[in-house]
């Protein structure tokens, strides 16, 4: 009767795909990377040992592929295409959740670049075998050091939003309340992230290891 | 066979019905409409639906329903119809229900009912306070999908300007104006159904929509239409006057326990809230001790009028009285009187739960309308059937609050079906009259487009509306006296003539609003002058016409029908008797039990 | 006109859907509890601008002026809201009369909405009743069910939620937050549970619920306060069950 298709057109899959790749398996890995990369904490040993131990996962190439990377490759060019349909109207209608909707556009964005770059220079230039004193170095630049600032800070923005929109999106938080609780949470996420994020580029710039004692108490 | 069409004008809850009757029949059908029918004015309706399902144990019946409504109409209204409209109204109920109206609920998931105006019964189903608004999406609902599976073709957009009558006087389709494009054209039909609502705009502002101009009433009773009882015009006793409308304050605030009062003393300068009991004027349960808040419409109206014109104590002695519900608890109101308070709270920036709100008497509804038969709602000239507020058969001298959602729903329930027997019965149909018949039709309409937009005029049409709205509330409204009626007919008739000379502000022909209300407002001031006339003649009062120089129902000369009729371009009324074949006339009174 | 306090009005002018768009200004006697309807009323009697110029009455849609009927939605002082109940008294001036721009301009300030009613046709917005003749009873519904559907039901289709939605515009054909959630008022009842299949199938197709981005401006803009992004949310919720579980289960 009408043109709508029997069963469940392609790009509604894709668009489901797309607010569930931002959380995994995408959220999920800089949740672990964030988690890994805090052993710089302790020391640039420790760093160098974990990332060891996951320069050393059996089948590395194809997890790399399979859950890194082609997942932010098509969360972040989908996303593109979703900003194209949309028109932002904050300027007319400054609401707390338009500029939330605005900013998940830009800090998408920053975050696609900054996460290209970051896997350029971190995974491809050292073959995947990236070392404490290699990144130290590269943090030493302080435009590499602000440009990590940023991308962490719009990564976890962008994550936390993301949370939000996941469980509005799937229903999982349907009512008012709900969906208030779950702006809370997403807005914990962002700033723990953020947080972390930042105490570890800035380990890294300052040789700084607030943990180092967890080593001396063994 | 020959496969009939038929086409329906106005697109609110009666229309709606009809066009899903002619659909369900296997007709095709061709809705017209000047808004897309969702935004009709049934919309603003608000109490609810009558209908005697004794649902609260109270020994209601459709017969007590039927005797309300007689009673309710002070035995002007032709009994066989509304006999036939009260027992179908629990199955009209019903089947809104089946539809998935949001009607308000008991506890054990039946429907609900309060209490209205004229009756001792909760007989009065309702979905918050916005019932004609559920009940219409409901049936826009039905239609759009008819429309969907393709046996309806809306026509939103498009104004009714005449009807087609060929020369044997059979009406055989309609003539249409596009509002987009002004293109008039002709639609040929076998049968056509009105339903083309109320007449709010002759009386300026009214709690009408800004379509309920009654033109195509008038149009058609300027064709040969008969329009019967045109000066039974019903009086709402609580609105919000504004600038721009008169906002309705639905009887349902005191079906649920709101009360009128004023303050004992008009110079009483404290706050409603601060004002005890005992200062406190609760006029309508002093003077109608039975009834209470709840007599009908035309007594409220009149004891608020007496109030405020002859005791002269209205609310700092302005034309308002306090309709209270802030003793109400806000749970209650907000479940089921929501929709209205936030009217008042919007518009006025109020809140009525803490507030009493002020309100006054406002022109609401027309029980007159086109003259149809009482059984099939065909109206004298063959082809044409008519349902809803715009004919008269239901409602008497008076219409009883929440009986016009279920008259509108079964008069249109049974045109709708009418229509098709006629139409199939038709041994020629619409498309075997000659073309000429509908191209005289059109150039007629087109002449009169072309006529108003060349020429060179000094009158301003809003002007003429203006005025005529202004005598018609102050001389055939609420109290009515014959040389007041005589003076106001020779104004109608003044303005009439300064229309000949009317200058259109816009003279373009893409969506020109101004044309079309011009046309509207020629078939107005005809309108109202058969309303003041019926008026005049009427020396009697009965239900909401009231004549102090006449102060009692007079059966032996006036238990009638008025019936005009249009003869040589001018109105002749004519009189026939009321069918009262069911229950006798007896005194109508609502201080004690009936 | 010199005298007594005015109201400045600034109306945007658009003689058809070809003509370019202007401005023009008017100057209207002030009187208490104005509204938006009023000045358009008091343009259409007296049509001349504030410079003196005469010029046609502002072509408008409006019906019921209590806000019930949907019809006067207008962009005021770029705020998408009804005109009947825009009070001229709560209005920075110059007040500033747009028409909707989410929708296709007729004249003026009138826009045709077409879409959302087609809109409502593809969703199947509707209880399937077998026919108008006497069946019965309709289903019970509990009183709590019935105080979720009544506030959904009292959706005008007046457009704001498509006006401020930052999702509709012309790069896709997004019904909007109002069509979901008559989707979702359907689905609640026991009749309209019924055909729930067909309505999510419908919302998975183009411009259907996956161009909602959450940005929430729709409940803010409604004039029914009508809780959209729970409707919205529950009918992702719905129809992401019916993708995986109807492919899996049937």
């Amino acid at each position: 009767m009408s043109a709508t298709a029997t069963r469940p057109e392609t790009s509604y899959l894709l668009r489901k795909l797309h607010s569930l790749s931002g959380i995994v398996p995408v959220g999920a890995f800089l949740a672990e990377h964030f988690w890994s990369n805090s052993s710089v904490l302790v020391s640039g040993p420790k760093y160098d040992e974990t990332s060891q131990g996951l320069q050393t996962i059996p089948f590395r190439l194809f997890v790399e592929w399979a859950f890194i990377f082609l997942p932010i490759l098509f969360h972040g060019g989908y996303g593109i295409y979703i900003w194209l349909r949309g028109e932002s109207n904050v300027t007319q209608y400054p609401w707390m959740k338009n500029w939330l909707y605005t900013f998940q556009r830009y800090t998408g964005l920053v975050a696609f670049v900054y996460i290209g770059w970051h896997v350029y220079t971190q995974r491809w230039l050292t073959h995947g075998m990236s070392t404490y004193s290699e990144v130290a170095q590269q943090m030493r630049n302080p435009w590499a050091f602000g440009f990590m600032v940023v991308g962490v800070v719009a990564t976890s923005f962008h994550l936390g939003v993301g949370i939000w929109n996941f469980l509005c999106k799937w229903g999982l938080a349907a009512t008012v309340r709900a969906q208030r609780a779950a702006g809370q949470l997403g807005a914990v996420v962002g700033i723990v992230f953020s947080f972390v994020g930042i105490l570890i580029v800035v380990s890294f710039r300052y040789n700084w290891h607030p943990f180092a004692s967890y080593l001396t108490q063994k | 066979m020959r496969q009939p069409k038929i086409i329906v004008v106005g697109g609110g809850l009666a229309g709606l019905m009809a066009t899903i009757r002619v659909a369900e029949a296997g007709v095709p059908v061709e809705l017209f409409s000047i808004v897309p029918v969702k935004r009709s004015h049934s919309v603003c309706a608000q109490g609810g639906i009558n209908a005697a399902k004794n649902q609260k144990g109270e020994g209601d019946t459709t017969q007590k329903h039927f005797d309300d409504t007689i009673y309710g109409g002070d035995f002007l209204a032709n009994q066989p119809l509304v006999k036939r409209m009260c027992e179908a109204a629990p199955g009209i109920i019903d089947l809104l229900d089946r539809m998935g109206v949001t009607f308000n609920r008991t506890p054990e998931g039946l429907l609900d009912y309060r209490r209205f105006g004229g009756t001792l019964y909760h007989r009065t189903a309702f979905a918050g306070a916005t019932t004609g608004q559920q009940l219409l999406y409901a049936l826009d609902e039905q239609v759009r999908r008819h429309e969907s599976e393709g046996r309806v073709t809306k026509r939103e957009g498009w104004t009714f300007l005449s009807a087609v009558i060929d020369e044997g006087g059979i009406g055989r389709g309609i003539c249409a104006m596009d509002l987009r494009s002004m293109e008039v054209k002709t639609f040929p039909a076998d049968a056509v159904i009105f339903c083309t609502g109320g007449i709010g705009a002759i009386f300026g502002r009214s709690t009408n929509s800004v379509v309920c101009t009654g033109s195509a009433q008038s149009a058609l009773f300027q064709q040969g239409v008969d329009y019967a009882n045109g000066e039974f015009i019903q009086v709402h006793p609580t609105a919000i006057p504004g600038e721009d409308k008169l906002r309705l304050m639905s009887e349902s605030a005191r079906g649920e326990g709101g009360r009128v009062w004023v303050p004992r003393n008009p110079a009483d300068k404290r706050a409603a809230k601060s004002i005890p009991e005992a200062e406190r004027f609760y006029f309508l349960e002093e003077w109608y001790p039975k009834y209470g808040n709840l007599v009908p419409r035309d007594i409220a109206t009149r004891a608020i009028h007496r109030i405020v014109y002859q005791e002269k104590v209205g609310i700092g002695g302005q034309a308002a009285v306090y309709l209270d519900v802030t003793h109400i608890p806000r749970e209650t109101l907000d479940r089921k009187l929501e929709g209205i308070l936030e009217i008042y709270e919007k518009f006025l920036g109020v809140d009525p739960r803490e507030e009493p709100m002020k309100v006054f008497p406002a022109m609401h509804y027309t029980m007159g309308g086109l003259w149809i038969n009482d059984q099939d709602q065909a109206t004298n000239v063959s082809g044409l059937y008519a349902a809803g507020e715009c004919e008269y058969q239901y409602h008497g001298a008076n219409r009883l609050g929440a009986n016009s959602l279920v008259s509108c729903i079964f008069g249109g329930g049974i045109a709708g079906p009418a229509a098709v027997k006629y139409a199939r019965n038709l041994e020629k149909g619409a498309e075997a009259v000659d073309s000429s018949v509908f191209a005289r039709e059109q150039k007629r309409q087109e002449e009169l487009n072309q006529a108003l937009l060349s020429q060179q005029g000094s009158e301003n049409p809003i002007t003429i509306w203006k005025e005529l709205g202004e005598i018609m509330t102050e001389h055939v409204t609420v109290t009515r006296i014959n040389k007041n009626l005589e003076s106001a007919h020779t104004k109608i008739k003044d303005l009439q003539a300064r229309y000949r000379k009317i200058n259109l502000s816009d003279r373009t022909t893409w969506s020109n609003q101004t044309l079309n209300f011009a046309r509207e407002l020629d078939n107005m001031l005809v309108l109202a002058r058969v309303i003041t006339v019926g008026a005049l003649c009427r020396n009697e009062s009965r239900g909401a016409h009231y004549k102090p120089d006449f102060p009692e129902r007079d059966d032996a000369t006036w238990l009638k029908t008025t019936r005009a009729k249009w003869v040589s371009n001018d109105i002749q009324l004519t009189y026939e008797p009321v069918d009262i074949s069911q229950i006798p006339p007896r005194p109508r009174r609502y201080d004690a039990a009936k | 006109m010199a005298e007594g306090k005015q109201v400045i009005v600034k109306v945007k002018r658009q003689a058809s859907p070809k003509d370019a768009a202007r401005w023009e200004e008017f100057a209207l006697p002030w009187r208490p509890s104005m509204n938006v309807i009023i000045c358009l009323r008091d343009i259409a009697e007296h049509p001349v601008t504030r410079e003196g110029k005469q010029t046609n009455p502002v072509s408008y849609d409006s019906n019921c002026l209590e806000e019930v009927c949907g019809s006067c939605a207008m962009v005021i002082n770029g705020k998408a809201r009804m005109a009947c109940s825009a009070l001229v008294d709560q209005l920075e001036q110059p007040i500033r009369i747009e028409p909707l721009s989410k929708f296709p301009v007729i004249r003026d300030l009138t826009v045709d909405r077409q879409f959302m009613f087609d809109s409502l046709k593809r969703v199947k917005a509707w209880i399937p009743i077998d026919g108008t003749y006497n069946l019965g009873e309709g289903p019970r519904v509990s009183p709590e069910v019935q105080e979720k559907a009544y506030p959904l039901s009292r959706c005008i289709t007046c457009g704001n939620c498509l006006e401020v939605c930052p999702q509709v515009n012309e790069n896709n054909n997004f019904m909007g937050a109002a069509i979901f959630s008559q989707v979702r008022l359907f689905n609640m009842h026991p009749t309209g549970a019924m055909h729930a299949k067909e309505r999510i199938e419908a919302v998975m197709g183009d411009g259907g619920i996956e161009d909602c981005a959450n940005a929430q401006n729709c409940v803010k803009a409604c004039p029914k306060e009508i809780p959209l992004t729970e409707s919205l949310a529950e009918i992702n919720r719905q129809a992401w069950k019916q993708a995986l579980f109807g492919w899996l289960v049937g």
